[in-house]
């Protein structure tokens, strides 16, 4: 065997060290949120880095889940949007819908759906292959992620306590994300970072 | 109006309120959305005062739709049933049918398609006065999916007659008793729980779950958080346990907490699958209770200094020294060479021992990736493995012996001026060295390679690299500075001897690993082996013979010789692949009649740690030559077995010759990934165990049994 024979195997088999270190960026809390890219409804590009230094609130919606509109109907979810926006916390919606599934629109439409809502976010992201949505987990609408101004993932899960369709249950509910806001304002720790998210699962592409 | 219209009117306004008003209304036992169908039965057509009755809240769902199960998995809401009783009357918490997972991408649901029937006991007052009526009336809430979700409500009502005590109630809806039979059904094996490094461990101690009927297991946890629920829940069978692999989620259950579900086994039925469940309400163990030290946490440049000392040490072991010295004389049998080209030798044999250990690192990741508890050495818990290398020592001896050489490379010695450098026997031979390494697990070691396991891939391979370098070492040095080889003898007959001479640590080093074969694989394994070997030494004999011919008989020579190579491999494989592995209690663990020592369980250590007597653990194996020359010098020591005995010490010795779970946890837990492993429990409950050098004597061992003696 030639020389070039063995330092081609020997690095062959020192390549074959490096295959199971490929590892995937996941949502943990209290480390760096996954960084991301995605397309707004009104055509700007959405950049997760052009936020750094400010809160980021990320909420995973479909409007026409029944829970969503549960947090809609009612202007719960709307008033945390102006709260946040007053205080300088971006608030992100992200449609994760694949095109044909529930939710999925373009991006006209989804300014015109939240003209109807009375809803006024930072911007909503197009998120049509799913991709933001599986890099975070995302497994319902809503789900909640927020991001602290140096961008670790302070919370994940859902926007309060109860679990249901109920409106009723919105004033009865602990609502973890104006919580998580409050404490991050006042420079505190979050109560409860990680919690259950409820709602319908998120339409991936199937 | 004249008298007749106004009645007429009246009786007409009448009707009318009455009609309007609330207590018209009626609602049914059955209601439907355009979903589902949904009914209320009972388990009886009657009820009496202080009976406790079953009452069932059946959905029928159209296709392709489902509702949740208590939890719904990813998305979903479970059903809530809310009661509406006669006063004094109590329902019970719902009781679920084993439930099925839907998945949609990477959402998991578990609940229901098709039908379910959801029951609840209630309990009727004893009051209840015999003649009237018991109004049942449930409002039940519930999501129905397909791809998108409906949130329904829907009331019904059940009016069961009150008759005295004794009457006979009727048998009632049979969807009840159908309904009971599709429960979950409490457990009747062991099951127990354990918390490992990123993972939850669920064993079940079953026979009748290895049947080939068996086509799935999966653990469906009660709460969410607790289970990762669309990830893979790998099975391993140990022996009549089989251990489900469950990630933990999000809140996950810690150890001491209690973990909760149901375990579905769905076996192949007469027509089709059938699903059972089994209730899972188990305490998350850590695993051996006994106090544990913390795993060593050295810090990466310590680790990575310790396993550079652990290579150059290897080099002195008696794995590894043959190969070092016939290394070296090679490198004197090439005096004529350049300086560069002995540089050269020098890199490649380092390359061919870091190509070795990386790989080796590379293996260590993919199955610690894949789950497996693995430790350092394991590679000689095969048979196969442990066959191969026994061939490959004898081949060398019989190379050294003479025999044959292959191209003036392995030995070196004899080759003519003409003869290729022998790179590739450089390469070689630094993956041979790597390869007789392993057993041989040499003080400082084990700490460094105990941390490594424990880290991400990158640090492990960090730490098997610089080992490699610690190992290849000397050789590396000896071949790059002139003056280091101006300090070695000049070449000479004498040189001749030693290599021959050298050929007998190589057959003792098969000799030695046919036995631990024959622990391993049995006696039949140990006439495969030297069958083997008679083939070899003939098939190296032709070869030589042949080798410097021409023509056919070269040809034929060779092709015999290739065939009978072929022949001992193949059936080195077979036979031992047919032949019965090895038990844990192979030759040296049958206890003879004063034995001194009984074979290690974790169970046993408990046990005996329970009562607070002192232990002392030796973890070892057959193929770890380190761990035997410590049995024989110190362990086995008459000093030694009489202190143990005259302090009442038990001694546990556990094998891990072939692939031992507990064992390798034990290892796990004291930071180490290999054999040897010496631990003195002290006397006293709390006591916590002594770790002793992997390099024992006799006063060694005395000295710390005086040390943690505390009366």
């Amino acid at each position: 065997m030639s020389r070039r024979t063995f330092s081609k195997l020997a690095l062959a088999s020192l390549a074959l060290a490096w295959l199971p270190l490929t590892t995937q960026a996941a949502a943990t809390i209290d480390q760096a949120a996954p960084a991301f890219s995605g397309k707004g409804a009104d055509g700007r590009t959405i950049n997760l880095s052009d936020y750094k230094g400010k809160t980021v609130v990320l909420e995973w919606t479909n409007h026409d889940c029944p829970f969503v509109k549960k947090h809609y109907d009612g202007g719960n979810i709307p008033k945390l949007q102006k709260d946040a926006a007053a205080k300088g916390v971006v608030w992100l919606q992200v449609i994760s819908s694949a095109p044909g599934e529930q939710g999925q629109v373009d991006g006209p439409t989804a300014i015109k759906i939240n003209g109807y809502r009375d809803s006024k976010p930072a911007g909503t992201v197009l998120d049509a292959d799913g991709t933001i949505g599986k890099l975070y987990g995302a497994k319902t609408t809503p789900h909640l992620f927020i991001v602290n101004p140096e961008g670790k993932l302070v919370y994940k899960g859902g926007i309060d306590s109860i679990p249901s369709s109920n409106p009723a249950d919105i004033a009865k509910a602990d609502n973890y994300v104006s919580s998580a806001l409050t404490a991050l304002a006042a420079g505190k720790k979050v109560a409860h970072p990680s919690t259950q998210p409820y709602g319908c699962s998120v339409k991936y592409a199937s | 109006m004249d008298r007749a219209n106004f009645l007429l009117m009246a009786a007409l306004m009448s009707t009318w309120l009455a009609l309007l008003s609330p207590s018209a209304q009626a609602l049914s036992s059955q209601a439907a959305t355009e979903q589902v169908q949904a009914q209320l039965v009972a388990s009886v057509d009657a009820v009496r005062p202080g009976d406790q009755i079953v009452l069932g809240v059946q959905q029928r769902i159209i296709p392709h739709w489902h509702t949740y199960w208590r939890n719904p998995g990813d998305s979903g809401i479970a059903t809530t049933i809310a009661w509406s009783l006669p006063p004094g009357a109590s329902a019970g918490d719902i009781q679920w049918p084993v439930p099925s997972r839907f998945n949609l991408g990477p959402v998991t649901n578990l609940g229901y398609e098709k039908e379910v029937t959801l029951l609840s006991s209630v309990q009727v007052p004893d009051d209840a006065k015999a003649g009237g009526s018991f109004p049942i009336q449930a409002k039940v809430n519930w999501l129905v999916c397909q791809e998108v979700c409906i949130p329904q409500e829907v009331q019904l009502e059940l009016v069961l007659p009150i008759l005295q005590k004794g009457a006979a109630t009727g048998a009632g809806s049979p969807l009840i008793a159908q309904t009971q039979a599709r429960l979950p059904m409490t457990n009747p094996w062991p099951i127990q729980i354990e918390q490992r490094a990123d993972k939850l461990a669920l064993k079940v101690t079953s026979p009748e779950l290895q049947s080939a009927k068996v086509k799935g297991i999966w653990f469906y946890p009660a709460k969410w958080g607790q289970v990762v629920h669309n990830a893979e829940q790998t099975r391993r069978q140990q022996g009549d346990t089989l251990v489900l692999d469950l990630q933990p989620g999000e809140d996950p259950v810690l150890a001491g907490g209690t973990l909760s579900g149901v375990l579905v086994v769905t076996e192949d039925g007469g027509d089709g699958a059938v699903s059972r469940g089994f209730t899972v309400d188990s305490t998350v163990l850590p695993g051996v209770a006994t106090p544990a030290p913390q795993p060593v946490d050295i810090g990466l440049a310590a680790a990575l200094g310790l396993a550079l000392l652990g290579g150059l040490i290897l080099n002195l072991m008696p794995c590894v020294f043959p190969v070092l010295s016939i290394k070296a004389l090679a490198l004197l049998s090439h005096a004529d060479q350049t300086p560069a080209q002995k540089r050269l030798h020098g890199l490649v044999y380092t390359s061919g021992v870091l190509a070795s250990f990386a790989l080796l690192a590379g293996s260590l990741i993919a199955l610690k990736a894949g789950g497996s508890q693995v430790g350092w050495g394991f590679q000689f818990q095969s048979p196969l493995f442990v066959l191969a290398v026994a061939y490959l020592m004898f081949a060398v001896g019989l190379s050294l012996s003479g025999v044959f050489s292959i191209g003036g490379s392995v030995a070196g010695v004899g080759s003519s001026l003409a003869e290729r450098p022998g790179y590739s026997g450089a390469f070689f031979t630094g993956v041979l060295a790597a390869i007789v390494a392993t057993p041989c697990t040499a003080p400082f070691m084990g700490g460094a390679i105990g941390y490594a396991l424990a880290q991400p891939a990158g640090v492990l391979l960090a730490v098997f690299l610089s080992l490699g370098l610690g190992l290849a070492l000397p050789y590396l040095a000896l071949s790059t500075w002139p003056a280091l080889q101006r300090a070695l003898p000049r070449p000479g007959l004498w040189m001749e001897r030693v290599k021959q001479g050298f050929a007998f640590p190589m057959y003792a080093t098969a000799a030695w690993l046919v036995w631990v074969l024959a622990q391993q694989a049995g006696i039949n394994s140990v006439a495969i082996a030297l069958a083997g070997m008679v083939v070899i030494a003939f098939a190296a004999w032709l070869y030589e013979s042949f080798r410097h011919g021409q023509g056919l008989p070269r040809l034929a020579g060779l092709g015999v010789a290739s065939l009978a190579l072929l022949m001992a491999l193949v059936g080195g494989y077979v036979g031992i692949n047919a032949s019965p592995s090895g038990t844990a209690s192979s030759v040296q663990m049958t206890p003879g009649t004063d034995q001194h020592w009984e074979p290690y369980t974790a169970q046993r250590l408990q046990e005996l740690r329970a009562k607070g007597a002192p232990v002392f653990v030796n973890l070892t194996a057959a193929w770890c030559i380190t761990c035997l020359v410590n049995e024989r010098v110190a362990l086995n020591q008459s000093s030694v077995t009489s202190a143990f005995k005259d302090a009442g010490i038990t001694y546990l010795k556990g094998d891990w010759t072939n692939q031992d779970q507990q064992i390798t946890k034990v290892l796990t837990q004291f930071g180490r990934s290999g054999v040897p492993l010496y631990a003195f429990y002290p006397k006293g409950i709390d006591a916590a165990p002594v770790v002793l050098p992997q390099l024992l004597t006799p006063e060694i061992v005395l000295t710390a049994l005086k040390a943690a003696a505390i009366p």
